[in-house]
């Protein structure tokens, strides 16, 4: 890995965006942060704060509703994106552990792979504590990990020194190339462990999360507990819309103007009712508690979460804000360890 | 990809949402972090919002109808013949011969066109929306106790409240960022009372539940108030300081009892006097309430009710506390507030003082209509007399979801000419002759004012599919085919413009203002430039507020030896009324099958009824095939249907017996019977042979 000082991250910003398009987290005056596309000429300053966007980076991957193939006179077309070179600038430790997860999960789809080979990724390691967020316990940040990023912005605590950047892969070294950029010299490692240390003092101990897994895992959480959560649980599938895990989808169809069909590929939950009743009625996970805790085991159980070597919570806490019922993974766990 | 900050298009709480917008779609959602009232969460329709807007079923041409068939036709042929047809109406019987029914969910500035068309142009106050089946008792019924229908406090009380009181609403399901709102209050210690006759998930969760039998509402309330007083427990500072002398309030209270109370409701003395003493006892207590107070035939009495507990408690004019109905709606408040009703001009100025009249006949250059509008029931009797002939409904499906619904499809087929402006072929366009397509609200600029009097701003996100028109552009098109040209703005603000500057409740508001604000709450004039978040502090419009000696009045039909089951119509949390927009998502549309009838167990058991048993369910007015649900939710004795699914429509079996003050229809309480079908029979509800609309699938 190569480790360069870089003395603007907006100048940075602006040679990636001459050659793709680029997508920064921004506000829009009304409340929200989102992904946004930026143009070439922006100006705007770099000043990525701790709190996560309401949408992770799942979306630019795992389409929220993309058209997987039509039928049309009488023969079917598939509809593979064609994605132009695009670049993610500013994405925290934990969604871009997500992407790692899901760039597992969705290793044979060929939807998910054209967008994800066309996608620059750079990261930026969080310095302070996000509200709620618990990265440091599920191992997913605040230091972004290694290989889940093409180029990675490190903020100094010094503010009058220059930001490091690290050229974690090839397409990440070839990106900055024309740059020029100096070596690093400061001892980054150092520095990087320092600010992580930080957070996970700041995110505390989490003795919730790490109890409440581990009842979990033994197998010792009563069903009442989770029927008395399902009791929260409106289904208004806002949790697993922005989790940055989820994966489940659904197909529509649609007729075409031209007399033909299209298959959709659409987002859907696990949370909702419909999402495993089966033809015959019978319904495997018929009570909202049988859905919650379904959820939870495919975010936190050791054994379905093997092959992904981590678990399917990257601790970005957006789940708790979004909760209507008040059960994201704070709730959840607390109730079940006080149970 | 670009993320457009709006206001969600379902219901009255007005959540932020954020518009995912690529390469000309919306192809999904994100919550507004910093917004005030959602608070970065959305509820299940919110997050629907990519399918019900979809184009797939989009109207986009103009149709009209030949032979019973609809055809295609451009919008000059279109807007020529619904000229043609309105003015041949008027002159064969007269101004009032016509009637247009506007939009609750359409903008403010599509409402304030809708009623200038209606008095400007066509010269009539028959104009009205579906706030007469919702929440006309909260207008005419808070009208009479403080002098103003909206709700007094904002959301944001809930915070601060240490008692929040929930009557006849369902709020985690219908106005779901409320009901988590609630439910986070309730975490923090404050107590949680809900009064319904069935067993909601908000009840469930409540620290108490008043499980009252259906329709006893002012019984209920009378109860509570006769024990408040007895004990000394009223609020006498508020009550000498801010109303009307009670004394015929006491003395009609005087006569009753507990033990009538708990026979007439069916709710244990020890809870009714728990009940009063902690409400009149707490610092700051939060009331809401919905449909289950006011689509009665007493309901404008019981929202009296309502407000008699509340200021005897002087539970009002203070953080954390008020009288606040739960308006259902998108933008019902906005209709309202719009003038979108046959009484009232923009901001509630009566339309039968001269003054009034004067005023807008000045500010829209030409004489106003002088006699009183027709409801949007009174319409629809109109209509089968032969009086009202023509009618214009903009983005209203009353086919589906009013009372009665054979005498509606009767009425307006006795109509000579119904035009409909909509996003999509529903029931009701199906009836007409003219079909115009609209604009959705991810297509328009705009504004939407939410059950807390918050004017909010929506921004167009992408264009309309076809050629489909913003509904305020068509009125104006229409209206200079009639030859008025005062209709015709280059935008929406300009729109709004004109109408901050002829409504006092919003004289100092204005785009700019709205966009830095996160919307700004009416009246938002010189003495409140940044609008009111609680009403009612120093004083009430009346001056003092009033309490009324009210009598319960049971529903006009209970059940008997013919139709022994009470029926009561209800709404599911995947469904948005009428679902012509969330059953356009494959996974609200997979939540529940359309056409089930929910009943308590034990009826079920003692009738040897099965879950998804079929069945035919009747009334006076009407019959359908349906399935059972089995439910402890509901109490014996009394079942429920939603009204979201055309396939099953409950309302064929309704009653539209009126409140006579608010004409509203007692939607909540009838009487039916229950009879299984032959085994192996499918239950099967014939609609006319029309199109059928294609739901979304898996």
């Amino acid at each position: 890995m190569q480790v360069f000082e870089l003395d603007s991250p907006e100048r940075l910003r602006a040679h990636l965006a001459q050659s793709r398009t680029l997508y920064e987290v921004r506000a829009d005056g009304q409340g929200g942060e989102h992904w946004q596309s930026v143009s070439v000429g922006d100006q705007t300053a770099f000043n990525p704060s701790a709190a996560t966007a309401s949408f992770s980076a799942k979306s630019f991957f795992f389409a929220e509703r993309e058209v997987l193939f039509r039928f049309e006179g009488g023969q079917f077309l598939s509809a593979l994106p064609e994605v132009a070179p695009q670049v993610l600038f500013g994405v925290h430790a934990c969604d871009l552990q997500a992407v790692a997860y899901q760039d597992r999960f969705f290793e044979g789809d060929p939807h998910y792979q054209s967008r994800r080979a066309a996608t620059l990724l750079v990261g930026v390691d969080c310095v302070e504590s996000c509200d709620g967020g618990f990265c440091h316990t599920v191992s997913s940040g605040p230091d972004v990990r290694y290989g889940s990023a093409d180029l990675v912005l490190v903020p100094r605590r010094d503010k009058h020194a220059p930001w490091l950047l690290l050229a974690a892969s090839h397409a990440g070294v070839q990106a900055i190339e024309a740059l020029s950029l100096t070596p690093a010299i400061d001892d980054w490692a150092s520095e990087r462990l320092a600010n992580s240390q930080r957070v996970a003092q700041q995110q505390g101990e989490q003795v919730d999360i790490i109890k409440g897994v581990a009842l979990l895992n033994a197998g010792k959480i009563e069903q009442s507990t989770w029927e008395r959560l399902g009791l929260q649980c409106l289904g208004c599938s806002g949790c697993t819309s922005v989790c940055p895990t989820c994966s489940c989808f659904a197909p529509l169809d649609q007729p075409t103007a031209s007399g033909g069909m299209q298959r959709e590929r659409v987002w859907d939950s696990c949370l909702y009712q419909g999402f495993q009743k089966e033809a015959s009625g019978h319904n495997p996970s018929a009570t909202p508690g049988a859905r919650v805790q379904r959820f939870w085991f495919h975010k936190f159980g050791d054994e379905i979460n093997a092959p992904f070597e981590h678990y399917g919570c990257v601790g970005c806490g957006r789940c708790d804000r979004v909760c209507p019922g008040g059960i994201g993974v704070h709730g959840v766990m607390h109730k079940v360890v006080n149970a | 990809m670009q993320v457009i900050p709006s206001i969600c298009t379902f219901c009255g709480v007005g959540c932020g949402v954020g518009l995912r917008v690529e390469q000309g779609r919306v192809i999904g959602v994100e919550p507004q972090q910093g917004h005030p009232v959602s608070q970065g969460q959305l509820c299940a329709k919110g997050w629907s919002t990519s399918f019900a807007i979809d184009p797939s079923n989009r109207l986009r041409e103009p149709l009209i109808k030949e032979h019973g068939q609809f055809r295609k036709a451009s919008w000059d042929e279109a807007l020529a013949r619904v000229a043609d047809e309105f003015k041949a109406a008027q002159e064969a019987g007269g101004a009032n011969a016509v009637g247009v029914i506007s939009c609750a969910r359409a903008t403010n500035e599509d409402n304030y066109a809708a009623q200038k068309f209606a008095r400007a142009v066509l010269k009539t106050n028959n104009v009205d929306h579906c706030a007469r089946i919702c929440h006309s008792p909260s207008v005419t019924g808070l009208a009479r106790t403080l002098g103003s229908g909206a709700m007094t406090n904002s959301v944001a009380d809930i915070d601060q409240a240490d008692l929040i009181l929930v009557i006849g609403a369902d709020v985690t399901e219908n106005h779901a960022m409320i009901g988590a709102r609630m439910l986070r209050a309730q975490a923090r210690g404050a107590k949680l009372i809900v009064i319904d006759p069935r067993k909601t998930r908000l009840a469930r969760l409540a620290d108490i539940h008043l499980q009252l039998r259906l329709g006893s509402n002012i019984a209920l309330l009378n109860g509570l108030l006769q024990i408040i007083f007895k004990n000394g427990w009223e609020n006498a500072a508020f009550l000498a300081e801010r109303c009307e002398d009670i004394t015929p309030l006491r003395q009609h209270l005087a006569s009753i009892t507990p033990e009538q109370t708990s026979a007439a409701t069916g709710i244990a003395v020890a809870e009714l006097i728990r009940v009063a003493e902690l409400f009149s006892h707490s610092p700051a207590a939060f009331t809401a309430y919905g449909m289950g107070i006011t689509q009665f035939q007493s309901g404008t009495n019981n929202v009296m009710a309502v407000s008699n507990l509340v200021l005897a408690c002087g539970q009002i004019g203070r953080p954390g506390t008020g009288v606040n109905p739960l308006r259902g709606q998108n933008n019902v408040q906005g209709a309202c507030d719009m003038g979108c009703l046959p009484n009232v001009y923009p901001g509630y100025q009566k339309a039968d003082e001269p003054a009034v009249q004067e005023k807008f006949a000045e500010a829209w250059h030409t004489a106003m209509p002088s006699t009183p509008g027709l409801t949007s029931m009174g319409m629809t009797q109109a209509a089968l007399q032969g009086d009202v002939r023509a009618l214009m409904i903009i983005g209203e499906d009353p086919v589906v979801t009013d009372p009665d619904q054979h005498q509606v499809a009767r009425a307006f087929a006795a109509l000579d000419f119904l035009v409909v402006f909509e996003l999509t072929l529903t029931e009701t366009a199906k009836m007409a002759d003219v079909v115009l397509p609209a604009a959705s609200f991810v297509e328009k600029d705009g504004t939407f004012t939410n059950c807390e009097r918050r004017v909010q701003r929506i921004r167009k996100a992408i264009d309309a599919p076809g050629e489909a028109r913003i509904d305020w552009q068509i009125l104006g098109e229409l209206a200079a085919r009639l030859g008025y040209a005062d209709m015709v703005w280059d935008s929406a603000e300009a729109l709004f413009d004109e109408m901050a500057a002829v409504t006092p409740l919003f004289s100092a508001m204005s785009y700019a203002g709205l966009d830095a604000n996160h919307g700004l709450q009416w009246p938002c004039n010189a003495e409140h430039p940044q609008g009111s978040p609680v009403l009612h502090a120093q004083s009430f419009p009346l001056g003092k507020a009033r309490l009324f000696p009210l009598t319960q009045v049971e529903p006009a039909e209970g059940p008997d030896a013919q139709y022994p089951f009470v029926f009561t119509t209800h709404r599911f949390h995947f469904h948005y009324n009428c679902g012509s927009m969330t059953r356009k998502s494959p996974l609200l549309e997979r939540e529940t099958p359309a056409g089930l009838l929910l009943i308590n167990p034990q009826d079920a058991a003692e009738h040897g009824w099965c879950d998804l048993q079929a069945v035919r369910v009747s009334s006076r007015r009407g019959a359908l095939e349906v399935r059972l649900q089995l439910t402890d939710d509901l109490p014996r004795g009394t079942v429920a249907m939603p009204y979201h699914f055309l396939e099953a429509p409950c309302n064929r079996l309704t009653n539209d017996a009126m409140d006579p003050v608010s004409k509203m229809p007692e939607l909540k309480a009838c009487a039916v019977a229950i009879e299984p079908l032959a085994a192996g029979v499918v239950p099967h509800n014939p609609i006319d042979a029309r199109e059928v609309v294609a739901h979304a699938s898996l």
